[in-house]
């Protein structure tokens, strides 16, 4: 028996040698430091590659810094929140802003106040990963939402093209045109999601919490921009992307069934692989009728984790990656939108392109009226779902404006309580 | 002996004989309608993994791609383009033409169409982060012909059909294999589209815009064009392998090791629990089939944190920090069926010897054979079946497993197994609405699992049955 067990244990040490031997690194004296970033999964892994070997890669090795980008699969969040709770997390974390008030309320990442410049940065992405004056990210790049229109739709209905100074009645009378096309032709998608209505109830003047930290859906301007959008989809100007088959609207455009979708740069990617001839363009977002515009910002920063060993190399590599030739670099490949004020004047956003022309759209939104990071407090994502209950059941008929809003106020009153 | 004149013993047999082919009837329709339930999504997706869009909506069976006429028109024109006829692709000093066929009811309003070669990245996803060749750079459109033109009847309207070709030029000189010749087709409003050398990719504008993803694909570039992306604009960046090969036999080796781990663990813990009586034995065995009942997400966290430690700091003695990110960690880590050794497998082992005669062991014995001697040299090819049930099925649950390896496996990119693969697909072209790509990579993976279930049937059952009966 005894002889049995020992031959297990010298059968399973020899196994873990030989895995071991296969992947050991060699141990050398004047090893590199080396730096984990963890990040979404998809294209970032490759971006940061193409970063790496043709950007920042060769100042960094003369500091003798290694760069190591693991990407999170799948739940981003989840991921984040597992690997800092077994104490995995890498140096510098991707903090995404819709769930950074949560993630940096755990303590776990690092103030950086005084260890970078935060001053070339566009100040409304700053403010998002800033909390009692402590500023906890460095945003790598952003999205806001631009009007997408499907040139052929406007030039069929005679109709004039939307231009960066519509507002909400002239966009309500384009898109009725546009639907008047046919029976199954639509002015505009909506998302009957606060994802995308949002940006609208900020051109509103609302904001989701009001100095007491209280969220309040009867606010007048919440209710009127609420109707506007739930009567526009009622009266089939515009359309609910689920109607068309769609997923979301980008896909509703790509049907050439629409005129008008509300997204930020990442439908450029995708028009061009699955609708590249739509001859769309891109417009600001329609304002208030008092000419006030609202927009979400999508960020992403990177932050530092506070358990890390090395954080000066930390800090080197994140002012690296988010250094001017960094963000020049991906701005120019068409990538992402930098998160630099001085990028504003690159020759990139003057180029002749509808896709350039798009992302300069984008850029400028960060700065146009009331612009409002993609967050929730502490709450996270939770707290947008009862509005988006709303939205649908008031544009399927099934209840009032009043009912529908009285009831989405109680459950975000329940979930922050 | 029936009487067969009489009426009455007629009637009878005229009645069972249609209550028989009732209950043929009955049991033949169920047949057909599980099948239908259980293969029809199979067929769809796996039909659907050869579209260019495998969204399309009524979704048919029908497709382009299986159509055996599209294939040799795009052999000929991979072979013209110099590609060759199984590959594609053009290369340099070579040309070749291409048509398409309108319908045009007043031929006073017939207008030329415009033909481009579009500067456009080939797919979305990895490949638009990639620096690519553009098609555009490189070739030459000849002037247009009108090469066609004849009366043509659609659904009721009389019209005429015209026929337009182009002949593409690749000019002589050391340009790169183009393995990508998009075009598109601008017509105006008048002309219907009917044709073309290959079927259009999709038409767009309302119908104004043919648009071809490769019109110089040979035979696989053309009907396997969702699946050769799945090898083309797969390579890691980093390293330059291809990723979906390297998942694909880090798949395979996870595999085969938790195979033999679970054949020499289960055979030998099940030969101990079934013949040798030992104090604790009942203990042991209920203490296994316990096991079974504790779902993995309640064990993974503590099994992660000793993989994380190195197994208790074992490994660090050969130089290995942590077993995190090492396929060593999937095979040596999960809990319930992603065990080393598993408990099931165990019990089936231990059921099957149980059920084998004692009389051949003392046989074993009396010639003077060991309890080694004994378990390996006569025992255990007795128990072939049952070691072909273990095999089997662990190897179906080591090959679909994803909660452990997606837990264990997060960088570098090319360590991962093939499902938690195909999540990573999913993100990064189910964002962009590229599915074709990720249903090909599923229905690729899906492979080893359906050979490995036609070519050993026999044992599933066998597995089964040995897993819920007392031997």
């Amino acid at each position: 028996m005894r002889k049995l067990l020992l031959f297990g244990i010298v059968l399973l040490f020899a196994g873990f040698g030989l895995t071991a031997a296969g992947q050991a690194e060699s141990v050398q004296q004047d090893e590199p430091v080396v730096i984990r970033i963890q990040g979404y999964g998809g294209q970032d892994p490759a971006i940061v590659v193409r970063l790496l070997n043709e950007v920042i890669g060769a100042d960094l090795e003369k500091d003798n810094i290694k760069l190591v980008y693991e990407p999170i699969e799948g739940d981003y969040n989840a991921g984040l929140y597992n690997s800092l709770s077994a104490g995995t997390a890498g140096d510098i974390l991707y903090v995404p802003v819709e769930t950074a008030p949560g993630i940096i309320a755990t303590g776990q990442i690092q103030p950086l106040n005084g260890l970078i410049d935060t001053t070339p940065f566009i100040d409304s992405l700053i403010e998002a990963y800033t909390i009692n004056g402590d500023i906890f990210g460095i945003p790598k790049d952003f999205n806001t939402l631009v009007l997408y229109y499907n040139m052929d739709l406007f030039d069929e209905a005679g109709v004039e093209y939307p231009t960066d100074n519509e507002t909400w009645s002239s966009l309500a009378r384009k898109a009725e045109a546009i639907s008047a096309l046919g029976s199954d032709m639509y002015g505009i998608a909506f998302q009957p999601s606060y994802d995308r209505f949002g940006a609208f109830t900020f051109g509103a003047g609302w904001t989701p919490f009001d100095s007491q930290g209280k969220t309040n859906l009867m606010d007048p301007a919440f209710v009127s921009t609420f109707t506007w959008y739930t009567d526009l989809i009622k009266s089939g100007a515009a359309v609910m992307p689920s109607d068309l088959g769609q997923g979301w609207t980008g896909g509703a455009f790509a049907t050439e069934q629409v005129g008008m979708a509300l997204e930020g740069a990442w439908m450029i990617g995708f028009l061009n692989n699955d609708a590249p001839n739509i001859p769309f363009e891109s417009a600001l977002l329609p304002a208030a009728d008092d000419g006030t515009k609202g927009n979400f910002l999508y960020t992403v920063a990177y932050g530092i984790n506070r358990q890390t060993e090395n954080l000066d190399a930390a800090v080197k590599v994140l002012a690296a990656l988010t250094s001017e030739k960094a963000q020049q670099f991906i701005l120019e490949e068409g990538l992402a939108i930098p998160s630099r004020k001085s990028l504003a004047d690159n020759p990139y956003f003057k180029n002749d392109s509808r896709e350039a022309r798009a992302n300069k759209a984008v850029f400028v939104g960060s700065s146009t009226g009331n612009v409002l990071g993609y967050q929730f407090g502490n709450v996270g994502t939770d707290w947008m779902t009862p509005i988006n209950t709303a939205i649908v059941t008031v544009a399927a008929g099934e209840v009032s404006v009043q009912e529908a809003l009285q009831a989405a106020q109680r459950e975000i009153d329940e979930m922050m309580k | 002996m029936t009487d067969l004149q009489n009426p009455d013993t007629r009637a009878e047999l005229n009645f069972l004989a249609r209550r028989r082919w009732a209950r043929v009837g009955v049991v033949y329709v169920l047949y057909l309608l599980f099948m239908l339930v259980f293969l029809s999504p199979l067929l769809f997706s796996v039909v659907s993994s050869f579209k260019t869009n495998p969204l399309d909506y009524p979704p048919t069976l029908k497709t382009p791609q299986l159509n055996p006429l599209n294939w040799i028109a795009a052999g000929k024109l991979g072979k013209a383009a110099g590609g060759g006829v199984w590959t594609g692709g053009a290369e340099p000093g070579n040309e070749f033409t291409f048509s398409i066929n309108y319908f045009i009811e007043d031929i006073e309003n017939l207008q030329e169409p415009e033909f481009t070669i579009p500067r456009r990245k080939p797919g979305a996803g990895l490949a638009a982060v990639k620096v690519p060749t553009y098609a555009a750079d490189h070739l030459g459109i000849s002037e247009i012909e009108e090469t066609r033109r004849e009366p043509y009847l659609l659904e009721s309207l009389s019209g005429t059909a015209v026929e337009y070709t182009i002949t593409v030029t690749y000019p002589e000189g050391d340009g790169p294999l183009l393995e990508r010749v998009p075009l598109d087709i601008l017509a105006s409003t008048e002309l219907i589209y009917l044709s073309s050398t290959l079927p259009a990719s999709r038409l767009e504008r309302r119908g104004r815009v043919a648009s071809f993803d490769h019109i110089a694909p040979g035979v696989v570039g053309f009907a396997f064009y969702n699946y050769r992306r799945v090898f083309d604009e797969t390579e890691s960046l980093s390293t330059g392998r291809n990723l979906f090969v390297a998942w694909f036999g880090n798949s395979l080796f996870v595999a085969i090791a938790r195979v033999v781990l679970n054949l020499a663990f289960a055979s030998m813990a099940g030969y101990a629990l079934a013949r040798y009586s030992f104090k604790g034995r009942y203990l042991l065995f209920f203490i296994v089939i316990a096991s079974q009942v504790i779902p993995s997400q309640v064990t993974f966290i503590s099994n992660y944190l000793v993989l994380r430690d190195g197994v208790f700091g074992i490994t660090r003695l050969f130089g290995v920090k942590s077993l995190l990110n090492t396929l060593a960690g999937v095979i040596v880590g999960g809990a319930g069926a992603s065990a080393m050794v598993e408990s099931a497998k165990v019990f089936i082992m231990k059921q099957f010897f149980e059920s084998l005669p004692k009389e051949t062991e003392e046989a074993a014995f009396i010639d003077g054979a060991g309890h080694f001697r004994t378990f390996f040299s006569v025992m255990l090819p007795m128990a072939r079946p049952a070691l072909g049930a273990v095999t089997i099925l662990t190897f179906q649950g080591a090959w679909n497993d994803f909660f452990w390896p997606m837990i264990v496996l997060t960088s570098p990119e090319d360590i991962r197994t093939l499902p938690i693969g195909i999540l990573y697909f999913r993100q990064i072209y189910g964002a962009a609405g590229d599915w074709g790509l990720i249903l090909s990579g599923a229905v690729m993976s899906a492979v080893p699992v359906v050979v490995l279930y036609v070519v050993f049937q026999k044992y599933f059952l066998q597995g089964l049955s040995f897993g819920g009966t007392k031997g």
